[in-house]
């Protein structure tokens, strides 16, 4: 949810509850004063009548001023000085309705007769009175929410910008192309405390990414000659004529561990190098033809596992790519779904225009299939150096291609989706 | 065969004039450029195995030099992983093939072997082995001067082997010459006990003796007795 979405609503909702307390309230007090004025009106009425009564002897003569329904009816006897004043429903003829009326009532003692005096007033409905009041609230309500809306909108977006762009600042920043954010000096005191540290902080992001690419880059390259010199020592040692097989074994497994680092080393100056864009010539090749050629290469490899080779390419597939990064790619891919296969199992190969597919079966990961592509991470695979799936993943990124694995029908399945604008499916001329 | 080693680094030159020596090759050392320039004026060489990262200057400016002169000599260049434009270029001025570090010694063996065949005799000699002859450009291996027709890779194979005659070659080594970057499937060791075996046979089945021993676990040795 937008920022601003959030501020309006939580605006709204206080001022729906206080429009709610407020119109409960300002309802209780109208109907309060309304009824309070309508019984003291009805009291003045009666010391009207009351003043009018004895000062006027006759009944019929009296001028009864006052807009309320009165009757007048003689009593037997005067049986008290209690005024009751209730409220009651009553037919009303003019309106032809039972509708509230309050009624206030009385004896009066006139000369000697004693009357019974009732006064009739028609009260307001009191739901008339609460739809009215709500009405008129409800139309105020949505005037404030608009304006509250409208004015917030319009506010936070002109005190909220300089917070947007640093945003789409860091949303485009990019470690790779190493080019800095520039933030927008703002009046706020607090954005541009916000975007000073983000300046630090993404410098030294950026410093510290340098600085490992270059321990990455240095270490690999440095470690070149030590382990070229280790591995001829092995191998001059390994001439040796006087070598038991006891010595054998440990030069073996120097061999080993040397070939092993080199391997990595290898792989750790070929990530390097794709990260320092040194494949940056790419042209259009033709994918099934790459892989036609990769798999006669693997041929003997495949054939000695009993591997079934299923394919489905399409002709004339070509994306644009450095011909050394895609040899590298299909390597490690078909390379992978070789070794990791089981004897007898299967290796299939799917290219349309928009993707590669290409699975094996063999046994679940051990690790998350999320970690596949991470430096280092394997399974159980001892004489893997872990870096294999760390540069395909890394030659994708570079030709803006899309990886990911997944594991279904006891089949390891890799998927690259081609980029727009990167493939071009059209039919190579012959 | 006289061969020059352009090296800087000590431990590494050392490596491969013992090495080199000890496949009967005849070495002289220079450890910068100056020297290297230095020695190529005043003799001919059958190869010169060139670093490209000398401190005083690229060792491209060596295959320069030569070219200067009237030469027949062959260059493999050592490189560095990271300098493939050296490479290419290195390839493009002249010299004749490259290794990259770490490389294995009887690879570089093999490589200044093969330039030098290409090199002085166009690729039309001979190895001859005792009652072995194999034509490197064809597979094919006469015994005891009898036809024998072999596979790619077992061509391939017997050339590194007679390359470093009397030499124990790692699996490894032997897997990178045949495979390349293939080399590190899973079972190419078996394929290449396989390919031994195939070889074994061809030579023993036609009179051959049996040359190829294997070496408690490290790799095989093609014996020459």
């Amino acid at each position: 949810m937008k920022l601003l979405n959030v501020t309006n609503r939580y605006y709204i909702a206080i001022a729906l509850a206080l429009l709610l307390i407020s119109s409960a309230f300002l309802s209780y007090r109208v109907f309060y004063l309304v009824d309070n004025e309508i019984s003291e009106h009805m009291l003045f009425e009666k010391m009207e009548i009351e003043k009018q009564l004895s000062s006027q002897r006759d009944i019929q003569g009296i001028q009864f001023i006052i807009g309320d329904r009165i009757e007048i009816e003689p009593l037997d006897k005067f049986t008290t000085f209690r005024v009751s004043l209730v409220d009651t429903n009553k037919y009303d003829p003019y309106e032809d309705a039972v509708v509230p009326f309050r009624r206030l009532s009385y004896e009066q003692l006139i000369g000697d007769e004693s009357y019974r005096i009732t006064l009739w007033r028609r009260l307001t409905e009191t739901d008339d009175l609460f739809s009215g009041v709500a009405f008129t609230l409800l139309l105020v309500a949505i005037d404030i929410i608009a304006c509250f809306y409208f004015l917030n909108r319009w506010f936070s977006k002109r005190v909220w910008k300089p917070f947007y762009r640093a945003l789409s600042g860091l949303t485009h920043f990019d470690l790779h192309d190493g080019e800095r954010i520039s933030f927008q000096r703002s009046e706020i005191e607090e954005f541009n405390t916000l975007n000073v540290e983000l300046s630090k902080l993404t410098d030294k992001v950026a410093r510290d990414y340098k600085n490992l690419r270059e321990f990455t880059e240095n270490m690999s390259h440095e470690t070149q000659t030590p382990l070229a010199i280790i591995r001829s020592k092995l191998e001059l040692l390994l001439q040796s004529e006087k070598l038991d097989s006891e010595q054998l074994g440990h030069i073996r497994s120097s061999l080993d561990s040397v070939n092993r680092l080199s391997k990595m080393n290898k792989s750790l100056i070929l990530l390097t190098r794709i990260e320092n864009d040194q494949y940056n010539v790419s042209e259009a090749l033709n994918l099934a033809d790459l892989i036609k050629q990769q798999l006669d290469k693997f041929d003997l490899f495949i054939s000695s596992r009993d591997l079934t080779v299923k394919t489905n390419i399409e002709e004339s597939v070509t994306l644009n790519i450095n011909p050394n990064l895609a040899d590298i790619l299909l390597t490690n891919l078909l390379s992978n779904a070789i070794k990791y296969n089981r004897p007898h199992g299967e290796l299939n190969i799917n290219l349309n225009k928009e993707r590669l597919i290409i699975s094996n079966s063999g046994a679940p990961l051990t690790i998350n299939d999320d970690q596949i592509f991470d430096r280092f991470k394997k399974g159980e695979q001892p004489d893997s150096v872990g870096l294999g799936l760390a540069i395909v993943k890394k030659v994708c990124d570079h030709c803006n291609c899309e990886i990911h694995y997944t594991y279904e029908e006891d089949k390891h399945k890799f998927t690259i989706e081609f980029g727009t604008g990167k493939i071009n499916g059209k039919v190579e001329e012959a | 065969m006289k061969i020059l080693i352009v090296e800087d680094e000590q431990e590494l030159l050392q490596s491969m004039m013992s090495f080199l020596k000890g496949s009967g090759m005849t070495c002289e050392q220079a450890t910068n450029l100056q020297e290297a320039v230095a020695k190529i004026d005043a003799g001919d060489y059958d190869c010169i195995v060139l670093d490209i990262g000398l401190p005083d200057g690229s060792g491209l400016k060596v295959i320069e030099e030569l070219q200067k002169k009237d030469h027949q000599t062959g260059v493999v260049i050592v490189s560095a992983r990271n300098s493939l434009d050296d490479r290419l270029t290195g390839l493009n001025i002249g010299a004749d093939d490259y290794v990259t570090k770490p490389f294995y010694m009887p690879e570089l063996v093999a490589r200044i072997k093969s330039v030098f065949r290409r090199r002085s005799f166009q690729g039309q000699n001979e190895i001859v082995h005792n009652e072995l002859r194999v034509i490197p450009d064809e597979m094919l291996m006469y015994v005891n001067d009898k036809l024998i027709s072999l596979t790619k890779k077992e061509h391939e194979l017997l050339l590194y082997f007679l390359s470093n005659s009397n030499k124990v070659l790692t699996k490894e080594s032997i897997a990178e010459h045949l495979w390349g970057d293939h080399a590190d499937m899973a079972d190419s060791f078996d394929f290449i006990y396989s390919h031994i075996k195939n070889l074994r046979k061809k030579m023993t089945d036609n009179g051959g003796k049996d040359y190829l021993k294997s070496v408690y676990g490290v790799g095989y040795k093609f014996s020459n007795e």
